[in-house]
This record gives structure tokens, sequence and C-alpha cells, in this order.
């Protein structure tokens, strides 16, 4: 190839890349515009600029409600699907049993459901056996989703895993519990951070699964919703702009804890 | 060598489902003797030393060390030590934290574990600096190094090694060979070694034995295994050398089919009928200048290799392919496809059943 065709390729690919982030982050750049606006409407140029907005939302206890039920359900579905999907990985991983198979596929299962339909089918469930939806039948519904991506997640850390460490810490005197902390664990961290901050985001802004799992209470994508569909107000971009930003942060946090723990081991 | 056994082996056998991986072996091992187990893969020699080691459990028979059964008696608990074909060291630990493993594991003090993994690090030829290094920074011949500090970390009264060297390369192999035997006479503990190369075994042993198929074929010292294999498979797993099919012809004759000639072999067994005869390539002589044999044969020279030190040539007789090597400034003058005689003596012939 000879140089200048390079450039243009070069070129070409800078510029194909440009359009995917402008089409991918400009309507969430958009919102972000919108939520800073001093008008009740949702209209472009923004007229006037202002926060008066943001304060409302950190003063409203709606805001503060339905921040507390997003996160308590997210948190839950993380520490419950690191467990689950911990031990189902490396059972998966690890091990050969009769039904591994059939377990690889029932477990990918639910990946491939639509949401909507899923979410239906549990409330349909949860009525027929009595049980009243609230937040904690939302842990359940976000779980069945969400362990099986976990479980994949972590199966690949625990795919790489040599057997034979565990065996050689046994071999040179450890018990098992040892064993466990001192070798399976940091070793498979990397998966399992994974999995958790996978767990969390899915769970945070699932919506599908919420709507139709939560009763009487509400998460922040439910409420959006219902704030889009009836009673527009700017607390709906504002809202969406600081999800949006807590995901980020936790996604940053996340990989500022790998780089830095990374450059904690390679010394 | 005969010393006092540390390991009795008595009837071990594993079964998995229907195959018996090691069937019924009986062993002794001695105190501080360097023995190693040769096989091809697939003949059980990693299982022996897995039931050895307490990474798996034996179907049948028992483990005695010291005169004591140990067969349940899980891997921790053992005063044995794996060093693993993969080698195992922990990717998220410095060489320093690996070697230390089995002391912070006891609870040994920071500064004492310190001392005796520098200690180790010295004898193994391991630069201190390595100390804080991440293992996965290490070559091949250090990461052996460490994983066998770590193993000597231990203080076992027994190591195991699981064909640590498999993946080195033939220089540096060479070399960790001689310095594993150097470690071996310095400690004076006792060594198990597995491996597929019986030209390993020969370097580094005091005893060998030869597994096929979960069975012991030949237990011996490496003179013993070179110079009286039991059979063809023990001989073919030496390498380079000439295996001919023989049936018994006379008392003191045997009926060479591929030769289609009749040759003197050693003394035959009561009961002999057919084997292999065993005759080394340096055994071989040329004659056809000068020099006579007790047997004799004329083939074409088909190809000729050089070794370095030693030349080594094929020659074609019937359906046989002669090896005959010769040191460089003895070799064979001439030209490929010429015809040439070639003998050897009964008494470097071999004889060995199948």
């Amino acid at each position: 190839m000879n140089r200048s065709s390079s450039k243009l390729t070069r070129n070409l690919i800078a510029l194909w890349a440009a359009c995917i982030l402008v089409f991918m982050y400009l309507p969430l750049a958009c919102v972000a515009l919108a939520s800073f606006s001093k008008n009740r409407y949702f209209r472009f140029p923004i007229p006037k600029y202002d926060t008066v907005w943001y304060s409302k939302a950190f003063d409203s206890l709606t805001v503060q409600g339905l921040f507390e039920t997003s996160l308590s359900i997210a948190l839950l579905v993380t520490a419950i699907s690191v467990v689950l999907a911990f031990f189902g990985s490396l059972a998966f991983a690890r091990f050969d049993w009769r039904g591994r198979k059939v377990f690889q596929k029932i477990i990918l299962l639910p990946i491939f459901f639509p949401q909507a339909v899923l979410g239906l089918a549990l409330l349909l469930w949860l009525s027929s056996i009595g049980i009243i939806p609230d937040w904690r039948t939302a842990v359940f519904a976000h779980l069945i989703w969400i362990v099986p991506i976990a479980t994949l997640v972590m199966s690949i850390q625990a795919y790489s895993f040599d057997p034979a460490l565990e065996e050689a810490a046994f071999d040179l005197g450890a018990t098992r519990w040892q064993t466990f902390r001192e070798v399976t664990i940091p070793i498979l961290w990397p998966g399992i951070f994974s999995g958790a901050l996978f767990s969390f985001l899915l769970s945070w802004g699932n919506f599908p699964l919420s709507l139709f799992t939560t009763g009487a209470d509400q998460t922040i994508p439910e409420w959006l919703y219902a704030k889009m569909v009836s009673g527009y107000t700017p607390l709906v971009p504002t809202l969406g702009a600081l999800t949006t930003l807590g995901a980020a942060l936790v996604l940053l946090g996340g990989y500022a804890i790998i780089v830095f723990s990374r450059g904690k081991g390679a010394k | 060598m005969t010393g006092t056994p540390i390991l009795r082996l008595v009837d071990l056998s594993k079964k998995f489902d229907d195959l018996r991986a090691v069937d019924g072996i009986d062993l002794e091992i001695y105190d501080g003797e360097f023995f190693t187990v040769v096989g091809p893969s697939g003949s059980g020699k990693t299982t022996l030393l897995r039931m050895l080691g307490g990474m798996d459990q034996p179907s049948q028979g028992d483990i005695l060390l010291r005169g004591e059964r140990i067969n349940d008696i899980p891997a921790n608990r053992r005063p044995t030590c794996m060093v693993f074909q993969s080698l195992a060291l922990f990717p998220h630990r410095s060489v320093g934290q690996n070697i230390e493993f089995s002391m912070k594991m006891k609870g040994i003090p920071t500064a004492d574990r310190r001392a005796r993994a520098e200690q180790l690090m010295a004898q193994l030829h391991l630069p201190l600096d390595y100390y804080d290094k991440n293992v996965a920074q290490c070559s091949g011949g250090e990461r052996q190094r460490i994983a066998l500090a770590r193993a000597l970390a231990f203080d076992p009264e027994i190591l195991f090694f699981d064909e640590p060297l498999s993946a080195i390369d033939y220089r540096l192999r060479k070399t960790l060979e001689k310095e594993l035997k150097d470690i071996h006479r310095e400690t004076a503990k006792t060594f198990v070694y597995i491996t597929h190369s019986l030209e390993e075994a020969m370097v580094m042993s005091d005893r060998i034995g030869i597994m096929r198929e979960g069975k012991l074929v030949q237990v011996g010292t490496p003179d013993e295994i070179y110079n009286k294999p039991r059979n063809k498979f023990v001989s073919e797993f030496m390498g380079e050398v000439n295996i001919i099919e023989v049936q018994k012809a006379t008392e003191d004759k045997l009926e060479c089919p591929s030769l289609q000639t009749q040759v003197v072999g050693p003394s035959q067994p009561t009961g002999f009928n057919s084997g292999h005869l065993v005759i080394r390539p340096e055994s071989v002589r040329f004659l056809n200048n000068s020099g006579s044999a007790e047997n004799s044969v004329e083939g074409t020279l088909y190809n000729i290799y050089s070794l370095g030190s030693r030349m080594q040539y094929q020659v074609r007789v019937g359906t046989h392919v002669f090896l005959v090597e010769k040191l460089r400034e003895q070799g064979y003058e001439g030209e490929l496809d010429d015809v040439v005689k070639i003998g050897w003596d009964a008494r470097d012939s071999i004889l060995v059943s199948d």
C-alpha cells in the first residue's frame, strides 16, 4: 500500500469513528443540555440556561425515594448475583459433571427472553402464588436476567484458571480455606469485579423488568418513563443526566480500581 | 543402590471408569534416591505421581511412607511437595511471595521467611533483586528455579516432579537437568521425577522405572536399563537403536526375516521362540577395507547425518534400515549409494522379548 492511500484510509477510519461516536453520544448530550434549561418545556435551541432543576432534584423527596429504591435493588442484585455467578462459573468452567451442558443452555436462556415478556410472566406467577410485588420482587426479577450474564463474564476468567494453582497451594500445606482466600479469590478477582460491575449497571438501568415487578415502588427508569408519557417536567432530563452520570462514575471508579491494582501487582 | 525404603507402593492401582490408568504397581523408593518414572503419554505415570502426592486417591492398594499407610492423608498434610508440569507459580504474587507461600501458611514470621527465601534464591542461582519481581516477567529457566525454591521452602521429605522441563528448549533443559541433580546432592532429599524422555532420566537418576499401560515394565539403574533392556518396548524407548525381528533357528543361530539371513546371537533363554535383537548403532562396524565380525551383511549407504562429534549412517539391508554411528574422525569414507559391508559381534547384541 502506498503512502497516500494509507493516509486516506486513516482519515476514512477517523471519520467513521467520529460518526459513530456522534450517533451514540449526541442524544445523551442533548438530554444533558435539556437538563440545564430554565424553561419548562423541551425546546431547541435552549432559550436560557440554569441549574434550577438540579437543585430541585436534590431537594425533592420523590427523587430521594426513587434513588433509594433503585440503589437498594441494584446493590442487592449485585451482592446476590456475584455469589451465585462465582460458584456457578467455577462449577461450569472447572468441573465436568452430568448435566453440565444442560446447565450451560439453561443458564443462557433467560438472556434471550424479551425482558417485557419475562417481566409479565413473573408478574402473573407472583400474583398466582399470592405475593404482592414490591422492590424486593424486582430484585428477584433482575437476578433471573443478570445472574446468567454475570456467570458468563466470570466464566471467562474461570476458564483461564489453571487448576494446578489450587493444587499447588494445597500441596504446599495451605488449608482449603487458605487456598480459597490466597489463590482462588485473588486470581478470579478481575472476573468477580467485572461481574459485579455488570450486575450493578444492568440492574441500575433496567426498565422492562422493573416496570412489571416493582408493584407500588418505583425505580428511576420507571419514573422517567412515566413522566415522559404524562406530566413532563425538566426534572426528567435532569434525573436522566444524573443517573447516567452515576453509572459513568461507577464505571470509571471500577476502571480506576483495576488500573490501580494492576499497577500494584506489577511492581 | 540400596537403602531404607522411604516410600513403598503395594499393588497400587487407579481406575477411571473402565480404564486401569495405574495397574497394580509394587515398588520401593529408597531414602535419598533420585527415582525417575519414564513412560510415553498415557502410560499412567502422571496418575501414579498424583496418587503419591495426594492429589488423586488410589482405587486399590496402599502407599506406605516409612511404613505408615498414607492413602487417606490429604496433600496438604503429607511431607511431600510437587513441582507441577505447568509449574503453577502464583501469577498474582512476586517471586519472594511465591517462594515463601508455604512458610506464610505455617505462620512463620516475615523476617525468617525472607531469610530462608533469600538463602534458597542464592542456592538456585536466582538474583536476590528478583525478590520483588513479578513471576510473569521471569524467563522459563528462572521460573523453573522459582518453582523448585518454592517446593524446597516447604522442606518436604520427598519432592515430586511432573515433567517440569518438558516445555524448555534443549540446551537450557540440559543445564537444568544437571542443576537439578546438583540440588539433589546438596539437599539429600528423595526426588521422584517423571518424564517421557529416557535420555533425561539417564542423566539424573539413581534408578529408573519404565512404565507402560499402567504397569512398571522394568526397574533398574541407568546402567541396567541401558545394558539389559527387558523387552522391545524398553529398547525402543532408548531412542535410536537397531531392532531386528528374529526367530529361533538353532541353539545359537537366529533367523532374521527382514535381512533374509541367519545371525549368531547372544545365548538364548530357555524356551525362546521369537523376539527381537537389539544392536546399538555404535556397535555396528564398516567391514569394507579391513576387519571382520561374527555377523556381517551387505547393503547400500542411503544417507549420512552429522551429529556433531559423531556421524550417523543409514544403511539399507533387505527391508531393514540399519543405523551405524561412528566418531567423526573414524567415519566411513565413501559416497552415497555405495555398496557397504557392515557387521557386529554377537556379544554386542541383546536379545529381548516382545
